[in-house]
């Protein structure tokens, strides 16, 4: 199954020759890095992390997905307080815009202190599954766990539908998404809260970044494109896909493969009391009503439910959480599911002096300590730093207002 | 180095050619398949495909197979990383008819060396055919 495995060479051969043009064009410049020297099988391992930003489609769960003026209805409430018990807390408290929908602090405090750092919300429509324990199926599902916690906002199926139906504005701007009013059924309207949320949420695809140029380059065999990324990211991206591991589970076009894994990071949340991760999060999606396997799935076909028909429960899931992706990471400090490293710089060391003792009690081999030097992280560092993006979009979007129902 | 590159696959697959002409009289590729590949017990031989195929690296898949040997009562279908140790994160599940059947739900989650496990059980006995494929 190793593909083309003879084809190594001629790639070698061509990828020498083209070096040569470029230096004899004088493209390789004392800075940036004589960008070909990556062999077949590194090429390959970093083509698979694009192309960016991947085709989008409709989530068939949804059936407001994509539809501008759920989009519209959707942004209105996740910056509405009155969605919470106290009215003073909306979405955007923890999920801010002008912090890449984080709130920069370690663990998130709504109504109370939460036991995780509030994910960032880019990108979400490429996920499989939602939070750090992945106890949501669907996007939808996840924007109702907010409104149902009382610690962040708590207001429960009943307040949002009486606050929906009772609202001039919010009840045009539900009858405008879903094509008639807000029903008796409390649950339905609440569930169909979540449904607008998502749909404003999957407008949220990071744009193209520094790596995105350098990869779509080296698909090209473009040097002077290839040459213009610098010499450090150059470095760290291949620790990255090769001694570093990284790439086994921060995989693919959106650096995370969607599952699960024990990144050696502390799960006390305070003492005397775990998060015990993705096993609760199996368990907490088996309990929940609001699943794709659930009445209130839009799609008669369950299309996109195999996940959750066949998801697995193992006593190994203690004590993991979902590896995160990582597109704009640089603006969503601090890191790990309880926020506990500040800095990227943080998060490299991290990986760099592991417990090994501790991690392969499980069993897993993939992380190692990788004992990197000063140069290495600092070159990891600014690899991770060419994957966010110069002029984050969501500032636009959010200057462009809620012209819901006027 | 050139000639080692080509040499390797080259000869394995003269190789694999002799070995599969001489067990194919045994257990024929299933009616209508193109692709597939066969895997040799003592018991049973196996044809299976995956959908999609190639195997996609973290997306669902399942896979068709055809038994060759004595009637089998269950078949449980499973995958395991040998370099890392560990298995999938889903369970699939597998619809059996006859010597036939299906198996829905699989993901290999990252890239890397899987192994596909076919584990066999029937009145003559039970096996683990197993196939390895490498992800990239
Ligand atoms: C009190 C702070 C707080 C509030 C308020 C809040 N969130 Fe969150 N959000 C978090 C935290 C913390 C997480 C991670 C939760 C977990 O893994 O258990 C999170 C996770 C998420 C995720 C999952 C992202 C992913 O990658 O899986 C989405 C989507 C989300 N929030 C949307 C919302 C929406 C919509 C609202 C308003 C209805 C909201 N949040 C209100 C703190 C908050
Ligand atoms: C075995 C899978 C795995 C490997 C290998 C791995 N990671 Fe991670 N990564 C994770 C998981 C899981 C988390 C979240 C851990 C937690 O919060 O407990 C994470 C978190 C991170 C974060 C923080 C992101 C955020 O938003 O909080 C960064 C940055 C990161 N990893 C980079 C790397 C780098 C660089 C490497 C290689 C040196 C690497 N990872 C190797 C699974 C992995």
């Amino acid at each position: 199954m190793t593909p083309r495995r003879s084809g190594a060479p001629v790639v070698a051969r061509l990828a020498a020759g083209l070096a040569g043009f470029a230096i004899a064009f004088g493209m390789v410049s004392g800075m940036a890095a004589p960008a070909l020297d990556f062999t077949a099988g590194e090429k390959r391992r970093i083509l698979r992390h694009g192309p960016w930003p991947p085709a989008l489609a409709p989530n068939p769960s949804n059936r407001v997905s994509g539809k501008p003026a759920a989009i519209a209805f959707g942004r209105a409430l996740f910056f509405d307080p009155r969605l919470s018990v106290s009215g003073t807390v909306s979405c955007a408290s923890c999920h801010r815009p002008d912090r890449a929908w984080t709130d920069g602090l370690p663990r998130s405090r709504g109504h109370r202190t939460v036991d995780r750092n509030a994910l960032s919300l880019f990108n979400l429509r490429f996920n499989r599954w939602f939070g750090w324990d992945g106890a949501q199926d669907t996007l939808w599902a996840q924007n109702l766990r907010p409104l149902l916690d009382p610690r962040e906002m708590g207001v429960g199926p009943g307040g949002a539908a009486q606050l929906v139906r009772s609202d001039r504005e919010l009840s045009c701007g539900y009858r405008r998404a879903f094509g008639a009013a807000p029903g008796a059924d409390d649950e339905r309207v609440f569930v169909d809260l979540g449904k607008a949320l998502a749909a404003f949420l999957e407008t949220q695809v990071t744009g193209r970044t520094l790596f995105d140029e350098f990869r779509d380059a080296l698909a090209l065999g473009d040097a002077a494109g290839m040459a213009r990324y610098p010499a450090a990211a150059r470095r760290g991206l291949a620790l990255f896909i090769g001694r570093g591991n990284c790439a086994f589970c921060h995989f693919g076009p959106a650096f995370t493969n969607g599952e699960f894994a024990d990144a050696g990071v502390p799960h006390f949340i305070e003492p005397g009391r775990v998060d015990s991760g993705r096993l609760g999060g199996i368990r907490k999606l088996r309990r929940s009503p609001y699943t794709l396997l659930g009445s209130f799935n839009d799609d008669a076909q369950r299309s996109t439910a195999a996940k959750t028909r066949h998801v697995r429960l193992r006593q190994s899931n203690f004590g993991e959480f979902r590896v995160p992706g990582l597109r704009n990471v640089a603006l969503t400090a601090p890191y790990m599911h309880a926020g506990s490293l500040g800095t990227l710089a943080d998060v490299v060391r991290h990986y760099s002096t592991l417990d090994e003792e501790r991690l392969h009690a499980g069993g897993e081999r993939i992380l190692r300590r990788l004992d990197l030097g000063a140069r290495e992280q600092a070159d990891l560092v600014a690899f991770l730093e060419t994957l966010t993006e110069k002029k984050p979009l969501h500032e636009a979007t959010m200057k462009s207002g809620n012209a819901m129902c006027r | 180095m050139g000639p080692w590159r080509l040499g390797g696959p080259v000869l394995a697959a003269a190789l694999a050619l002799v070995l599969t002409a001489d067990r194919a009289a045994a257990c024929p590729r299933p009616q209508g398949w193109t692709g597939g590949a066969e895997l040799a017990g003592e018991l049973w031989t196996a044809w299976w495909r995956p959908e999609p195929a190639p195997i996609p690296v973290s997306a669902h898949f399942s896979i068709r197979f055809h038994l060759c040997g004595p009637p089998v009562d269950r078949v449980r279908v499973s995958g395991w990383m040998p370099d890392h140790r560990h298995g999938m994160n889903y369970r699939p599940a597998v619809s059996l008819n006859g010597l036939s059947g299906t198996a829905e739900g699989l993901l290999f989650h990252m890239p890397g060396r899987w192994r596909l496990i076919l584990d066999v059980r029937g009145a003559a006995g039970r096996e683990k055919l197993t196939a390895e494929t490498v992800l990239e």
